[in-house]
C-alpha cells in the first residue's frame, strides 16, 4: 500500500511516525554528545572561564592517566563477572518459573521486583545489609567470612558490588528469557522427545540454540549496564576502600567535577563510549551470526 | 470497514504520541523563555518598580527547607526582590553553583566552602569590606590579598564527639571534656569506659573526608597561621616525618583505630558512618571523631547529651593543641561580581537581613541550628554539639578550622586514600608523609 505512493508521500509518512522520536533523540542525545565532543577539544578550567582551543591535549592526558586505566581494568573484571552470573542465574530462574512449578506467576513478579528499585536506594539498602545485618548474623552463627563488614576489604567490596548487581538485574533478564523460552516451538521439543532426547539434551541441543536472540539482548544489556555502572557503585562503596572499587564512570565524574578537569573528564567519557560501542557492536554482530531458524 | 477502523486507531495513536513528544520537547524551551523574560523584565522595569530577581544557592543540603523558608520570609519583607532559593542535595558531588552556572544562570549569592573561595572561585566574589556586619564579627572571610570577600554563614568545629551518659557512668560523676589534655589521659579514660562494661569505647568512622580533610590537617594548627606551613610544603621545605606534632596526631589515630578500643578495629575501613553514629547515639560506644554536624546522625534518645573532647596530640598538658577544639567558619556566602548592580544590592540586603533582622537571626540559629559568627545574635542552638562549640568559642578554647588552609577536594580525593591505607597498615607513616609532600611539591 505504502509502496504505491510517491516518494514525498512516503517520506511524509515516515516522518509522521518517526519524527517526534527523532526530534527528542536529537535534543536529548545527539546534540549533547556533539557538544561534549566539542568540549574535549577545548581547555576549560572552570564553568565560568572562557573556552580555549587545545587540540588533542585532553585526550593525551586521558591516555596518560593511570587511574583511568586502573578503573577501566576493574570495570572490565566487573563486566566479566556480571555478564556470566546475571545471565546464568537469570536463565536458571526463567527455566525454573516456566517449568510449571506451583505459584510460578508469583515468583516471576517477586524476582522481577528488585529491578524496580532505583540503583541508589538499592545501594544504600545493601550497604546496611553488608555493614550491619551480615556481620550480626556472622557474629551470632560464628560464620567467619561474614563477621566483618565486607565493604572494608578490596576483594570483598568488589564481590559485594557484583552480588548487588546480580540481585538487581537477574530478574529483569529472567523476564526476557521467559519470553524466549515460551516462544520455543512445542513441536520441536516434542519431536526431540520422541527421538529419545533426555531433558539435558533437549535444553542444550534444542532450546538454547533457539534462544540465541534472547541472549543477544540480555548480554548486550548486561554488557552496557556493567560498563556504565555508577549509581550502585556510588551508593554502596563510594569507590572505597581507598578508591579500590572505583569504576570507570565514577572516575570520569571525579575527574570532571571533583578535580574540576572538565576537558579531560569529558575526553575519558568519550574514550569509554568508544570502547563500549566497539565491544557491544562486536558482541551483537557475532552473536547474530549464531542465530538459527527453527 | 475493518481497514478504516485500523487506520483511524493508528492515526489516533500517532497523534497522541506526537502530542506527548511535542509537549515534552517544548517544556525546556518554555522555561528558558520565562527566565529570559524575567531577566529582561527586571532590567527594563528597574527604573519604575526596581523588581530584582536573585538566585541564592545553599551548599548545606540538610537545611534545604529552612533555606527556602528564609527566602520566602525575606521576600515578604522586601516585596520588590524575588529570591530563588536553590540547595545542593546531601551527598551530591556536583556543586549547585556549577550546575546553575553551566546552564547559563547567574547566581547572585553563593554559599561556598572556604577552600573554594580561595581557589576555584577566587575571582568570583565582590569586596564586602565596607559592609556594616563586619562590626559584629571577626570571622569575615578574607581572600589572599586580605580583602573581606566572604560572609561567615556558619561556624563549625570538630573533635572527639562523646556520649555524656556513657562517659559519666565510667568516670563516676561529672566529666569535664577539657580535663583530657594528654594522650595518656585519653587512653586512661578509654580503659575506664571499657571497665564500665562498654566493649568498644570508640566507633571510629573512617570516611576519607574525615580522616584526611579534618583529622590530618590538624597539625597545621601548631603555628598561628597554618598557611605558612602549606607554603613551606609547596616549596618542599617542610619535613612531615620529622615533625613531632604531625607524628603525634597519627599516634593518637593509631590509638583511636586500634582493635582494643575501636568497634571496627579488625577491619577499620568500610562504610561505617551510619553504624558508628548510631552506636554512639545509643550508648553502645562512647565516642567517635566528627564535627557538630554529626548530631542528626546520632539519632539520640531525647535527653541524652553529647560534647567534644579535644584531640590530644602528645602528653604535654600545657600544649595548647591539647586544650582546644578546632572551630571556625566553614560556609561562606559570597556575592557574584557578574551579577547586575541591582542584584548585588539585593544580595547585600539579604546578608544584612541574616545579621540584623529578627527573622534572619531566627532562621540562622533557631531554625537551621547553625552556630552564628555574629555576636549580636541572641539565639542559641539547641543541638548539644553545636552548643558545645558555641561555649568553646565563648571561652576562647578554639583554634582555627585547619581544613580551611588546604584544598578540600584534593585532600578528599588524593590524600584521603593514602590516609585510609595508613589506617589499614597498607601504607607506612613515612610513605604517608611522602605522599602528602609529593602532592604539594607536584602541585605548584
Amino acid at each position: 500500500m505504502i509502496a504505491e505512493k510517491s516518494i514525498i508521500k512516503r517520506l511524509g509518512n515516515q516522518l509522521f511516525f518517526t519524527g517526534p522520536t527523532m526530534v527528542l533523540f536529537t535534543v536529548a542525545v545527539l546534540v549533547p554528545f556533539a557538544y561534549g565532543f566539542y568540549l574535549t577539544l577545548m581547555k576549560m578550567t572552570s564553568p565560568v572561564s572562557p573556552l580555549e582551543f587545545s587540540g588533542i591535549a585532553n585526550y593525551r592526558s586521558a591516555f596518560n592517566d593511570p587511574q583511568f586505566w586502573d578503573s577501566m581494568w576493574l570495570t572490565v573484571k566487573y563486566v566479566g563477572a556480571t555478564i556470566v552470573f546475571v545471565n546464568v542465574i537469570g536463565f536458571a530462574l526463567a527455566y525454573l518459573v516456566t517449568s510449571g512449578i506451583r505459584s510460578q506467576n508469583f515468583f516471576r513478579t517477586a524476582l522481577f521486583t528488585p529491578n524496580l528499585i532505583g540503583g541508589l536506594v538499592l545501594g544504600y539498602i545493601w550497604q546496611f545489609i553488608f555493614v550491619q545485618s551480615l556481620p550480626m548474623i556472622g557474629e551470632k552463627l560464628g560464620i567467619e567470612v561474614l563477621r566483618l563488614g565486607w565493604l572494608g576489604d578490596e576483594l570483598l567490596a568488589f564481590w559485594a558490588l557484583v552480588i548487588v548487581t546480580i540481585w538487581q538485574s537477574a530478574g529483569y533478564m529472567m523476564i526476557i528469557f521467559i519470553a524466549g523460552l515460551i516462544s520455543v516451538p512445542r513441536d520441536i521439543i516434542e519431536a526431540s522427545t520422541i527421538d529419545g532426547a533426555n531433558g539435558w539434551q533437549r535444553l542444550v541441543k534444542m532450546t538454547l540454540p533457539l534462544m540465541i536472540p534472547s541472549f543477544v539482548v540480555t548480554v548486550f544489556l548486561t554488557l552496557k549496564n556493567a560498563f556504565m555502572v555508577y549509581d550502585i557503585n556510588f551508593a554502596l562503596t563510594e569507590g572505597g576502600p581507598y578508591n579500590s572499587t572505583m569504576m570507570v564512570s565514577m572516575h570520569v565524574v571525579q575527574k570532571a567535577f571533583l578535580e574540576v578537569n572538565y576537558g579531560v573528564g569529558q575526553a575519558e567519557a568519550i574514550i569509554l563510549f568508544v570502547i563500549v560501542a566497539v565491544v557491544t557492536g562486536l558482541q551483537v554482530y557475532f552473536s547474530k551470526r549464531m542465530e538459527v531458524q527453527a | 470497514m475493518k481497514k478504516t477502523l485500523v487506520l483511524i486507531l493508528v492515526v489516533m495513536l500517532a497523534v497522541t504520541l506526537a502530542a506527548c513528544g511535542g509537549s515534552n520537547s517544548k517544556e525546556p524551551a518554555k522555561e528558558s523563555n520565562t527566565t529570559g523574560n524575567a531577566a529582561n523584565g527586571s532590567k527594563e522595569a528597574s527604573p519604575e518598580q526596581e523588581k530584582v530577581e536573585i538566585i541564592i544557592t545553599n551548599g548545606k543540603g540538610e537545611i534545604a527547607s529552612q533555606w527556602e523558608q528564609a527566602a520566602k520570609d525575606f521576600m515578604a519583607e522586601n516585596p520588590n526582590i524575588t529570591v530563588v532559593a536553590q540547595s545542593q542535595a546531601v551527598g551530591d558531588t556536583l556543586s549547585i553553583l556549577d550546575k546553575l552556572t553551566a546552564s547559563g544562570e547567574t547566581v547572585t549569592v553563593a554559599m561556598l566552602e572556604p577552600s573554594g573561595v580561595l581557589n576555584k572561585y577566587k575571582d568570583f566574589g565582590i569586596d564586602l569590606s565596607n559592609e556594616k556586619w563586619n562590626e559584629e564579627t571577626k570571622d569575615g572571610f578574607k581572600n589572599a590579598d586580605g580583602q573581606i570577600v566572604g560572609f561567615p554563614f556558619a561556624i563549625e568545629g570538630f573533635g572527639l564527639v562523646y556520649n555524656k551518659k556513657v562517659v559519666e557512668k565510667a568516670v563516676g560523676g561529672t566529666f569535664d571534656p577539657f580535663s583530657i589534655n594528654t594522650r595518656d589521659k585519653l587512653k586512661e579514660l578509654l580503659d575506664k569506659i571499657k571497665a564500665s562494661g562498654v566493649k568498644y569505647p570508640i566507633a571510629y568512622q573512617t570516611e576519607a573526608w574525615s580522616v584526611s580533610n579534618h583529622y590530618s590537617t590538624q597539625f597545621l594548627n601548631q603555628v598561628e597561621d597554618g598557611s605558612t606551613i602549606v607554603a613551606q610544603l609547596k616549596e618542599g621545605k617542610f619535613d612531615l616525618a620529622g615533625n613531632a606534632v604531625w607524628n603525634g596526631y597519627y599516634d593518637t589515630m593509631d590509638l583511636l583505630a586500634s582493635a582494643d578500643y575501636n568497634k571496627y578495629g579488625e577491619r577499620p575501613l568500610g562504610q561505617y558512618y551510619d553504624d558508628a553514629h548510631l552506636s554512639v547515639g545509643k550508648g553502645e560506644s562512647a565516642m567517635l571523631f566528627n564535627g557538630n554536624w554529626a548530631f542528626d546522625s546520632l539519632k539520640a534518645v531525647a535527653g541524652d547529651s553529647f560534647g567534644f573532647i579535644p584531640v590530644p596530640v602528645d602528653n604535654n598538658p600545657d600544649n595548647p593543641l591539647n586544650n582546644k577544639i578546632v572551630a571556625g567558619p566553614t560556609q561562606i556566602l559570597v556575592i557574584n561580581k557578574d551579577a547586575t548592580p541591582a542584584q548585588q544590592e539585593a544580595g547585600k540586603k539579604f546578608l544584612n537581613w541574616l545579621v540584623y533582622e529578627k527573622a534572619g537571626q531566627d532562621f540562622l540559629v533557631n531554625k537551621s541550628q547553625i552556630i552564628s559568627a555574629f555576636k549580636n545574635n541572641p539565639n542559641k542552638v539547641t543541638n548539644p554539639l553545636g552548643a558545645a562549640i558555641a561555649d568553646a568559642v565563648a571561652q576562647g578554647k578554639t583554634m582555627p578550622f585547619s581544613t580551611n588552609y588546604v584544598t578540600a577536594d584534593d585532600w578528599y580525593k588524593i590524600i584521603g586514600p593514602d590516609v585510609q591505607k595508613y589506617i589499614v597498615k597498607k601504607q607506612t607513616r613515612e610513605g604517608l608523609a611522602k605522599a602528602i609532600q609529593t602532592y604539594y611539591t607536584s602541585k605548584k
